[in-house]
């Protein structure tokens, strides 16, 4: 698929304003102003930035506990999410949900969440939805690999293929060689098989691996299984690999010299920039533009005031007590 | 003209149909759910379409949580499961995204779903075919749940779940299924938190749900004269009707509460409790539960009929609280 100069332009924007919101996000951790630990993307933003490309406000994504990115590319306001991160009332969710169950329908993110596997099954019904109402849309479901043995995901792979969802599967494979959770000493292997996708076969749909660091190549496939799913053909099942990254707490966007090869950015910043389509002043210019909208969203939350404590109260229901 | 008497499945047939008419989309699906020979939901899909009404794989995960992201849609799912006790398999859909996704969202997205679920022992199925569980459900907050005792109350309580805004278990017990009475033909409601006063008296407040309301009218025609026995149904116990127990404990001063769940830590702990802390100067005797015990509901007719609440032990526990 030949892709324009102006979508290149715009993947690479995404992609760098999820490292920059996820950066600052650390530096407000650190400082103690957002008061949990966050599941961070970093390293995956080709995955969200290629996926939501495709998607329109009136599409949904679920999510995971790694959110941040998924939210972002999907369109979620910086300062209501920066806000939510810090547990204040001007949050997208009212400092109810913090990093692991945002959800915010405007932008169809709906939503993050908390239990791994946990928005699977819930994606179905976005997808059955869209199915009823013959609207044309699309649901994606992102989860990782680890998710993808939940019981949940398998039932709902089957479900999808039975009914003929227009339902995207969306699995990030963050350790693609050696198939064990960054920061957990697992002695025995996750996944009974190489590839993740290779399960799409069991349930008679279809499946395959992709570079999820090449975000043209995320891009490229996802517009195939948006399209495929768009016309009534029902799911699909991509598998991404990537490679979680650290951040940093300094602001930059650049990583260690040893993890440019994974880093989505960094490689499609040298591509762009051989094609002639990323000059370093448009660069900088686009760096500059998403800092600051980030940082605006900081000093937004930083400025906004902390629920009152009645407020746990309210809203266990919708219709009242 | 002649009041229609139909029967406790016909009733939740009917509010079905009506609400599947009047809004498209209101949909039905669970495990075969297209089939004749299920009660309640017969004829849906002759009437309805295979679209709205459709037959899910035996996936409980699965299909439940495909409900709870329809409602987010804005459709209004009517989920079936088979037996309340088949929900144990699907308990983070049910207690994590169905229960608190509008809590969690900050009150962006809302659940309107009812998971319709038939439970209750009394036909010799064992144990994870015969339970109640729904103390277990009503523990966690975001839930409400519905437990209709009679055709009337099924029809009114099951359309008031369908048109609400929130997440609903709606429990039927499968023995009151051929129970027949008086139903209106056209749509109405039964409100949520309203109890209903079934059976008025003086020396004895007896709290019962579901199937149990029968039993206790049943122990209370029984003691006849010697004894007067007030009987409440609270109908939903989320949100629970506290006002109406606390107002007949004014009255009798002694509380039986009469509950096919377990025990422990089930619903009748929860009523006890509720007369203690806001009830405690009305009370001139103990509170006694007449509950299952904490035993799992064994197969044999003989061992179960042992185990569960019955009009004799009712008989009894009242019997006991007016010699006190």
């Amino acid at each position: 698929m030949e892709i324009d100069e102006e979508t290149k332009i715009e993947l690479y924007t995404t992609m760098v304003r999820i490292r920059t919101f996820e950066n600052r996000a650390r530096i407000l951790i650190r400082d103690g102003e957002i008061p949990a630990r966050s599941g961070f993307y970093t390293g995956q933003e080709a995955v969200a930035a290629g996926v939501c490309a495709h998607l329109s406000p009136s599409d949904q994504i679920g999510s995971t506990h790694r959110a941040l990115g998924h939210l972002i590319a999907k369109g979620c306001d910086l300062k209501g999410l920066m806000a939510e991160l810090c547990g204040m009332s001007s949050g997208l969710n009212k400092g109810k949900a913090g990093p692991y169950h945002i959800f915010d329908p405007s932008v169809g993110a709906l939503g993050a969440n908390g239990i791994v596997g946990g928005s699977v099954p819930m994606v179905a019904g976005y997808a059955l939805t869209h199915q009823l109402r013959d609207d044309g849309g699309v649901a994606v479901s992102f989860y990782g690999e680890g998710a993808s043995n939940q019981g949940g995901i398998q039932e709902t792979l089957n479900l999808a293929a039975c009914w003929n969802l227009p339902l995207v599967f969306v699995c990030e494979n963050s350790s693609p060689e050696v198939q064990r959770m960054l920061g957990h000493e697992i002695d025995y292997p996750q996944l009974s098989i190489e590839r993740v996708s290779d399960r799409a076969q069991a349930y008679g749909i279809p499946g395959a691996t992709y570079d999820g660091w090449d975000v043209l190549e995320v891009y490229n496939a996802v517009g195939d299984a948006v399209k495929w799913a768009r016309e009534g053909n029902g799911p699909t099942l991509l598998e991404f690999n990537v490679h979680q990254i650290e951040g940093n707490l300094e602001g930059r966007i650049e990583v260690r010299d040893d993890e440019r090869i994974w880093c989505p950015i960094h490689r499609f910043k040298e591509r762009i920039t051989d094609e002639g389509i990323l000059t370093t002043e448009l660069d900088e210019k686009i760096r500059d533009k998403e800092k600051s909208k980030v940082e605006e969203a900081a000093e937004f939350a930083l400025r906004s005031t902390v629920p009152a404590p009645i407020e746990a109260f309210k809203g266990v229901f919708a219709g009242g007590p | 003209m002649a009041e229609r008497l139909i029967t406790y499945s016909e009733a939740l047939n009917e509010a079905h149909r009506l609400e599947m008419a009047s809004n498209p989309d209101v949909v039905v699906f669970g495990e075969n759910v297209s089939s004749g020979w299920r009660q309640v939901t017969k004829g849906l899909k002759e009437e309805f379409g295979r679209e709205r009404v459709r037959d899910a794989p035996i996936t409980e995960t699965a299909f439940i949580g495909m409900g709870v992201g329809a409602a987010i849609m804005g459709l209004k799912p009517v989920v079936e499961l088979m037996l309340v006790d088949f929900g144990l398999v699907a308990m983070d859909q049910i207690l994590n995204q169905m229960a608190k996704s509008h809590y969690m969202s900050g009150g962006a997205v809302k659940v309107p779903m009812t998971l319709r679920a038939t439970y209750g022992a009394g036909t010799s199925s064992a144990a994870t075919h015969s339970e109640s569980l729904y103390s277990l459900f009503a523990h966690m907050p975001g839930l409400k749940v519905v437990i209709p005792s009679n055709p009337y109350d099924a029809k009114g309580l099951l359309i008031e779940s369908i048109r609400g805004d929130d997440p609903v278990l709606f429990m039927e017990h499968r023995l009151l299924y051929p129970m027949e009475g008086v139903v209106p033909e056209e749509a109405y409601t039964v409100p949520f938190g309203m109890a209903n006063l079934v059976r008025e008296g003086s020396d004895v407040t007896v709290v019962a749900t579901g199937l149990m309301v029968g039993k206790a009218v049943e122990a209370a025609d029984e003691l006849g004269p010697k004894c007067s026995v007030e009987v409440i149904d609270p109908r939903t116990i989320v949100p629970l009707d506290e006002e109406a127990i606390l107002r007949s404990l004014r009255k009798t001063g002694r509380l039986v509460i009469v509950d096919e769940d377990y025990e422990r830590c089930g619903f009748s702990a929860e009523v006890a409790a509720i007369a203690a802390e806001k009830g405690f100067q009305h009370l001139d005797a103990p509170v006694v539960r007449v509950a299952t015990p904490n035993v799992p509901i064994p197969y044999s007719p003989v061992l179960e009929k042992h185990l569960l609440p019955s009009k004799e032990k009712i008989v009894k526990a009242i019997s006991q609280l007016v010699g006190y």
